[in-house]
Parts: structure tokens; sequence; C-alpha cells
């Protein structure tokens, strides 16, 4: 028979306690970002619609479900407080309760993101009304690829989270670059943009709307470092991303 | 930068190593068990009852000016070691127990060593309050007293109100010194205990449960009374109170079905222990 004490369970690390009610007190919170973050992810990619195609009525239904984004926070950090309060979590449950809660506020101000995106998209409708020509599909196809990019691993951040994997976490690092180099990319064109035409107000409408595209890719990033928090109990925020991801490569991840 | 990759390496080699699963699976410790300063030194410590091995192989420093709690499931070992460290288990007929524990470089299963002044020198203090049912004062001076520490009633006193004092009672009972100490609350008699033990000046103190038959508020007075005798003393302690042990001590020491499964620094016990029957106890997944 295998000593048990030589590999982690491949079983869920959240589940296993003594006390079933604590497994499931963790369960509801983490589904409750799981939740979260599935509606920033929607919620997102109907904002970029709104942007893109010029659908107005999606930029309206973002705006209006936003605060659902809220009450879920609000109902993740009363789970926090009443799992600190019944279980006194420590080592990996500590850690879990712990990156959960920042988790939340991460989801959440990527879902303010998600909708500040949809509020430019409403804005720059209103002001395509005499001018609805000069924004060109190259500009369109820029901010598409910053949003596949932005979502892709915003996604994958929060798959990441309903598992605890640190391979996943690791990708998300290595996608950073290109996710800059998509920021980039959209802006360069709004440049070119400004030359051919756009005011400065729809400048700057697609502008905080690349600009709020490219955070929600950085709380992906955020969100993967709490991942890697959880699972291997080293706080990595503010270290090198190279150097972080060579080692986590060096040791197998 | 450098440092970066330093504190990386070695965090992340601690977790991925060959040696970790080769030390989880040989059950050898995980940790490093020795301390900067030590007072006593155990080293490769087997407790045996007549067939059945309580403690396997258990090495262990308690150092000066340290509280080392002690802690795991029912049956693991950790108050049959406590036992050892000043030769309780003396008393137990067919109780065995070799390799090496060593007080200030001393072996205390010597032979030629009395295990009376031992006892004195590393006190102890049980899970239920035991005060000898005598007077408040006699409780505290009748280990001086036969021990011969003092020459004379006036430096008794002393000694008596000195200890009372570091015990934190000397405020409560300074004026019923002659009511028994049976009389006391429960908290208040755990503390007598401890000014009992304290009263022979021992080096180290050792603590078996010493707040499981305490109210909360009477666990915190003792608990801060810990804090306080660690200036002092060096003290070990076994709780069944993981809070307990995250609050009072600077190292602990996981044992499970008589090994030494893990020591180190609390805060890192109980944060990001590196054994998964460590993990699995602290945090509720077995027991």
């Amino acid at each position: 028979m295998p000593d048990p004490s030589i590999a982690k369970p491949k079983t869920d690390i959240t589940t296993g306690h003594t006390v079933h009610r604590y497994d499931e007190e963790l369960a509801k919170l983490r589904s409750i970002i799981l939740e979260m973050g599935e509606r920033v992810v929607e919620q997102t990619q109907s904002a970029v619609v709104a942007l893109v195609d010029r659908v107005e009525c999606q930029a309206y239904r973002v705006l209006d479900r936003e605060p659902l984004i809220d009450y879920l926070s609000l109902d993740a950090d009363e789970e926090v407080f009443r799992v600190i309060a019944r279980r006194q979590p420590t080592a990996i449950d500590l850690r879990i309760v712990l990156a959960l809660s920042k988790i939340a506020g991460e989801v959440e101000r990527a879902g303010d993101k998600a909708a500040r995106i949809a509020r430019q998209a409403s804005e720059l409708l209103a002001l395509l009304d005499t001018n609805a020509d000069v924004i060109s599909d190259e500009l369109n196809q820029a901010l598409q690829a910053l949003d596949d990019k932005a979502c892709c691993m915003f996604e994958r951040s929060i798959h990441a989270v309903a598992t605890f994997d640190v391979k996943l976490a690791l990708s998300i690092f290595e996608d950073e670059p290109s996710l800059y180099q998509a920021s980039n990319a959209a802006r360069q064109l709004l440049g070119k943009m400004n030359r051919e035409g756009l005011i400065p107000r729809q400048v700057v409408c697609l502008l905080t709307a690349a600009h709020a595209l490219e955070r929600i890719g950085n709380h992906a990033a955020t969100i993967a470092e709490q991942v890697i928090y959880v699972a291997l109990g080293q706080d990595i925020r503010y270290r090198n991303r190279e150097i972080l991801i060579d080692t986590l490569r060096h040791y197998g991840y | 930068m450098s440092t970066t990759v330093e504190a990386m390496d070695k965090a992340m080699s601690v977790m991925t190593s060959a040696e970790l699963a080769s030390a989880q699976h040989s059950r050898e410790t995980v940790g490093d068990f020795t301390a900067a300063e030590p007072r006593m030194v155990c080293r490769n410590v087997d407790v045996w009852y007549g067939n059945k091995q309580a403690i396997k192989n258990v090495s262990l420093d308690i150092g000066k000016n340290e509280v080392v709690s002690m802690i795991g499931p029912s049956g693991c070992g950790k108050s049959t070691f406590l036992r050892s460290l000043n030769r309780m288990n003396d008393t137990i007929v067919d109780c065995r127990v070799t390799g090496s524990i060593q007080l200030d470089g001393e072996e205390i299963y010597d032979k030629k060593l009395d295990p009376v002044p031992l006892r004195a020198r590393v006190g102890m203090v049980f899970q239920k309050p035991n005060p000898f049912p005598k007077s408040i004062y006699e409780n505290v001076a009748y280990g001086p007293r036969i021990h011969g520490l003092t020459n004379n009633k006036a430096e008794l006193d002393e000694l008596v109100e000195a200890s009372l004092q570091k015990a934190g009672l000397w405020k409560e009972v300074k004026d019923r010194l002659d009511q028994p100490g049976t009389g006391l609350s429960g908290g208040q008699q755990q503390r007598l205990c401890i000014a009992r033990t304290i009263a022979v000046s021992p080096e180290v103190i050792l603590m078996d449960e010493p707040c499981s038959a305490l109210d909360p508020i009477a666990t915190a007075i003792v608990e801060e009374l810990i804090d306080e005798l660690r200036q002092n003393y060096s003290i070990a302690i076994v709780t069944h109170s993981m809070q307990q042990a995250a609050r009072v001590s600077q190292r602990t020491a996981y044992f499970h079905l008589g090994d030494l499964i893990e020591v180190g620094e609390t805060n890192h016990i109980f944060t990001n222990p590196q054994h998964k029957l460590t993990e699995d106890y602290i945090t509720g997944r077995f027991g």
C-alpha cells in the first residue's frame, strides 16, 4: 500500500476535512468567485461587442448586470468572515481563504472594467451618429485581438482558481508580453486614427476601452499570483516575472 | 536580484525535492530540530512500553528562552516524549528509554544521576491542577524546603513571594497565604502549580496540556504567563489546542504514531508546513 504522505492528493485541495461542513464552506466561497469570474468574462465580451459591432443594447445590458458582480463580491466577503470566525483556518486553508478574498477583489475590479468599456461604447455610439465610418476595420480587429487576449487570460485565471493549477497560472504569466503587444498595437492604430479625423473625445473613448481591456489581463495575472500562493505557499508578488517563469519551469511546472 | 532567485530556488526546492519525498517516505523528521542555544538536547530517543515502541528515533532540542510546543493526535507519543525529559517515565515499570537526552551537556539517563534533583531542574506542570492539600504558602515553600534552597524563614518568605509574583498570582493571594491551595479557582490553582515549579529554580519547565481544564479567561492568563516565563526559562508544552500552540510557542514539533514528523518555526508550521501529515493534522483533515 503506498504511503499516503508521499504525494499530494489529486483530489480537490479544499476538501478532506474531518468536519465536512468546512469543505462545503470553502467550496461555497470558491463557487461564488467562479461565478463572478464567469460573469466578468461574459460582461467583457458583451462590452467589446457593443464597442466593435456598435450594438447599443449590449452596452446597456452590461451596465444593468454590473451590480450583480458587486453583490457577489459582498457574498464572498461575508463567506470569508464566516470561515475565519468559525474555523480559524491554518496552513493551506488559511492561504485559500486569504487568496480567495483577494481574488474576489480582483474579479470585482475586472467587472468594473467591463462596465467601463460598455460606458465608452455607449458614449462612442452617441458620438458616431454624425461620423459613422471613421473607425477602421483594422482598429476594430486590433481591439478584438486585445479583447481575445485579455478574456482568454482572465478565463484561464478563473480556471486556475477552480483547481489551484500552477501550470495554468504560469501560462498566464507567459501570456503577459503578448497582452502588452496587443495593447500597444491598438494604441498605435488609435494614434493614426487621430491623424485621420477622429475627434479627440472618440479617441479618448477608444483609448479608455483599450486600457480597460489591458487591465483585465493584469487582473488575470494578479489572480494567477494568488493561485501560486495557495498551491506553493510562496508570495510571488513584486517578483521579476522572467526569473519567476524560469524558476517555475525549472522545477517542472 | 540574485536574492530573489535564491529565495525562490530555496522555496521551490523545499517543495519539490526528492529529499522531501524521501524524508516523507522514511518518516525522517522534516525541518531543523536543533536550537541555536540548546538547553536540552535529545538525540535518537526511543521509548518502549514493554514490546510497544511509543517513541521512534526522535531528535529535538529545547533552546534557551524559547517555548517549544508539541502537537499531534492522541496516542502519538508527545506526552511520553515530554515525560521522558525529566524521567517521569521511570515510575512506569516496563518503560525503557534509549538514545541520548542531555541537560546542559549532562546525560539525564546516566545511572549515577539522581532523578529527584533532576526533576527540580526540569519542572513539570500537569493537565489537571494538583496543588498539595496544604496552604497556598506551603504549596510553594515545600519544594525549596526539601531541596534546601533557603537558609531561613525570611529567605523562604521572599522566595514564596517571588515565585507567586512570577506566576502572576501574588496580588490575588497575598492576603490569604494560609488558606488551602485547593480553595482557589481552577486557573489560580494551575498558576499556583506553576509557582510551585518555579520556586525550585528550574532551567526547563515541561507543561502537559496545562490549560485543558481551564476556561478561556484562565487559559489566556496562563498563556500570558508562559510568554513572561520564557524570558527566564526554557519551556516545552504539549497541547491539543493548535491555536494555543500557534499563540505561545516559537517552535512547533508535530508527532505522529511515535515519529517526530516535522519541526520548525511556529509561524512556518501553521502557514506553510512541508509534510502532508502535518498539514492534514493542523487543517483538520484527519485525527
